[in-house]
């Protein structure tokens, strides 16, 4: 129905949206055209491009309609966990639980773009205190205080220490409104001292044991406030069974991506990808159902990959992209400017990681929370991002400053030049806000210089 | 036969024409930039090759470069200025290995290979504190012409520290240092070499030499001594300078006619 892989815009895809009910193709119940978010608010999407496939339509739908599936939840009799800055570990320990939906008010960061600045987030973060000095992660304050976007959480739980600096100081000042939060404390990773204990963390990292005994232990309290939200036990069985399901998403994207990433040809646009790697974290509040969508979404992928269908120029420069864009509009930019998405680190690697299972469950996930690439060393980060460059054979680097994130300040460069050092490869830094608009001419020179870079160099 | 290249930056407009085969330059010249940026620029075009008994059909290639270049409608095609100035210096200085580009609103970075090809670059997106406006706001704010700040600066003998990583808090300190009694000539020492020391952090760690610097700004008396005092390595000025983008867009339209 879809016919050939292509990007759409808003108003094409109403139209193929009527052609697909027209031929009774079959939609998830939180289905409907893309239209209807623009119609709630959404209004940044009659400005993107679109993949064309119904498998894509069903991600959209799935993402757009998360705080729906939030109330229902609520109405539904189900506890609401906000889990907040981990990026992947807390909401595996939720999901253990039949009654416990956890979501990341944290991706409140996006509602400025996907409702290009209408909903006023970012100004009631201000009259806060919290302003543009900060990520625009701040908007989760505007979220929590104008009640409009997800329920207010039954519990709060929310890492700290070597995480981010941005986030710890937000989260305070929701505290301190009024809503009370779990803290849990992550260490900085470090290096095992000479005789230490030291073991391996999965994406290829080590810590010292006594590190990850402690992170055990925080996880641990975690796991108390959970058994006291849901009024029941929280077993080591009912832990490594979320686990399990979590791997079951985790082999998904891995799959997704190693395909997108490294296939000759482009199957899928770095947009939807990009959304598809998020559900990693929160499986957008419907663990089975995450799984489903990114099952089609493989599924589409294969396919195009079968039948040799791609999207862009196979002369697409492969570009390996660090840390998400605030705003989504630059994904597409990056493929109007002659490159292509092969490789991504959005800040939270190792929720893309499986986690082991031949480990106690809650063993294992304290090793995982110690492999986020945000609580380790920026050299570890760069490490790990050079070896994923090598693996999905990217040409360059594009690396997305976050405008106010504290680690993007510094980090950058660090990335940058292990990048040039070691691979040889160029690198180029922007900084988008979430509305980039008068930024596109700024932005689309140094993308298109990196794509001229990687074309000449493929000349030489 | 003829190929132009236009580099319409955030200040001025620059147009170079080649003559295609002998890559012998025809003409060049610059105007301010404005709303009206392609008609500013085919006026330009126009106008050079009136000079020259040459009209628009005599053209056969049109590569537009710079902040504005994809309003240059005319244009058969639009390369970055990273490339264009990369390509220019290559054809005016074989051997660079490494371009300082610093214009109106902003500046650049190149790292050159062996044959002359970008291999990678760097630019600030900051703010214009690493910039020739940086310049023009100094130069207006102590009543100076900017062709005046070379010879101010070389008169310093404590170059005042500027530490604001913005223009507008630099022309604020700018304002204290006057009111605190410091010499101008100290100031503008000052904001050259944090222009330098700007440009100096993009660099990393490596510096190739030859260093090449172009863009408006190396026209500034004085700036190309600070840019290789931050680097502590001897840096030439590229030929016209400020022309070096047009040149590489002219010359980069040439080589897309032959091929």
């Amino acid at each position: 129905m879809s016919g050939r892989p292509a990007k759409i815009s808003l108003a094409q895809w109403e139209e193929q949206y009527a052609a697909l009910r027209a031929a009774g193709t079959p939609e998830a119940p939180y289905g409907g055209p893309l239209g209807r978010h623009v119609r709630d608010g959404d209004l940044r999407l009659t400005e993107l491009q679109f993949d064309n496939s119904p498998a894509a339509l069903r991600l959209w739908n799935f993402l757009l309609t998360e705080e729906d599936r939030l109330h229902q939840a609520r109405a539904g009799g189900k506890k609401l966990l906000g889990a907040m800055k981990d990026l992947g570990t807390v909401p595996v320990l939720a999901y253990s639980l039949p009654n416990v939906v956890a979501f990341y008010p944290d991706g409140a960061w996006w509602l400025p773009c996907v409702m290009r600045m209408s909903d006023g987030l970012l100004a009631m973060a201000d009259s806060l205190g919290v302003d543009e000095s900060f990520c625009p992660v701040r908007a989760m304050l505007g979220a929590f205080l104008s009640g409009a976007h997800f329920p207010i959480p039954d519990l709060c739980v929310c890492s700290v220490g070597a995480t981010c600096d941005d986030f710890s100081a937000i989260a305070q000042r929701l505290e301190g409104l009024g809503y009370p939060i779990l803290w849990w404390e992550i260490p900085a990773r470090r290096r095992c001292e000479a005789g230490e204990e030291c073991v391996e963390l999965p994406g290829g990292f080590r810590a010292p044991a006594r590190q990850v005994a402690f992170v055990r232990s925080e996880l641990e309290r975690v796991r108390t406030a959970l058994e006291h939200l849901a009024g029941g036990r929280l077993d080591d069985p009912a832990v490594a069974e979320g686990i399990r399901q979590a791997n079951k998403v985790r082999r998904l994207l891995k799959e997704l991506r190693s395909l997108a990433y490294s296939s000759p040809i482009c199957p899928m646009p770095a947009l939807e990808m990009l959304l598809a790697e998020m559900l990693a974290i929160h499986f957008c509040s419907d663990r089975d159902e995450c799984a489903d969508v990114l099952a089609e979404l493989l599924q589409e992928v294969r396919g195009r990959l079968r039948r040799q269908e791609g999207l862009l120029d196979r002369e697409a420069a492969r570009v390996f992209v660090v840390n998400p864009v605030a705003d989504l509009r630059v994904m597409n930019l990056l493929e109007d400017c002659g490159g292509r998405a092969c490789g991504t680190e959005y800040l939270f690697c190792h929720a893309l990681d499986e986690i082991p299972q031949d480990l106690p469950p809650m063993e294992a996930l304290a090793r995982m929370a110690l492999a986020d690439p945000m609580v380790g060393p920026a050299r570890e980060r760069a490490e790990r991002i050079c070896s994923d460059i090598l693996a999905f054979g990217a040409e360059a680097v594009l690396i997305c400053r976050i405008p106010g994130a504290s680690h993007c300040a510094t980090e950058g460069a660090v990335i940058a030049q292990a990048v040039r050092s070691r691979l040889c490869l160029p690198a180029a830094e922007i900084e988008a806000p979430p509305v980039s608009d008068s930024f596109q001419t700024t932005l689309r020179t140094r993308i298109e210089a990196l794509v001229e870079t990687v074309l000449s160099a493929r000349k030489r | 036969m003829i190929c132009a290249g236009i580099d319409a930056g955030s200040r001025t407009i620059k147009v170079a024409l080649l003559e295609t085969g002998t890559l012998k330059v025809v003409a060049c010249g610059m105007g301010d930039q404005g709303v009206q940026q392609e008609a500013l620029a085919m006026e330009l075009l126009e106008h050079l090759l009136g000079q020259h008994g040459l009209s628009r059909r005599d053209v056969r290639t049109i590569i537009a470069t710079g902040y504005g270049r994809n309003a240059i409608q005319a244009a058969d095609e639009t390369i970055t200025e990273i490339t264009c100035h990369a390509r220019g210096v290559r054809h005016l200085l074989p051997g660079a290995r490494t371009v300082v580009e610093i214009g109106g609103q902003d500046s650049k970075l190149l790292r050159l290979d062996g044959d002359g090809g970008v291999r990678d670059f760097a630019m600030n997106d900051r703010c214009a504190a690493g910039t020739g406006r940086f310049l023009e706001v100094v130069a207006a704010r102590l009543g100076v012409d900017l062709h005046e700040l070379g010879a101010m600066a070389r008169r310093s003998a404590k170059p005042a520290a500027i530490s604001s990583m913005c223009v507008v808090f630099a022309e604020t300190e700018i304002i204290g240092l006057l009111a605190a009694g410091t010499p101008p000539e100290d100031i503008v020492a000052g904001v050259q070499a944090s222009i330098a020391a700007r440009v100096c952090a993009m660099t990393g760690r490596n510096v190739a030499e030859p260093v090449v610097f172009t863009g408006g700004v190396a026209l500034v008396p004085g700036m190309a001594e600070a840019l290789q005092s931050a680097l502590g390595r001897p840096v030439a000025i590229a030929p016209q300078p400020q022309m070096t983008g047009a040149l590489g867009a002219a010359l980069l339209a040439c080589a897309k006619r032959e091929a």
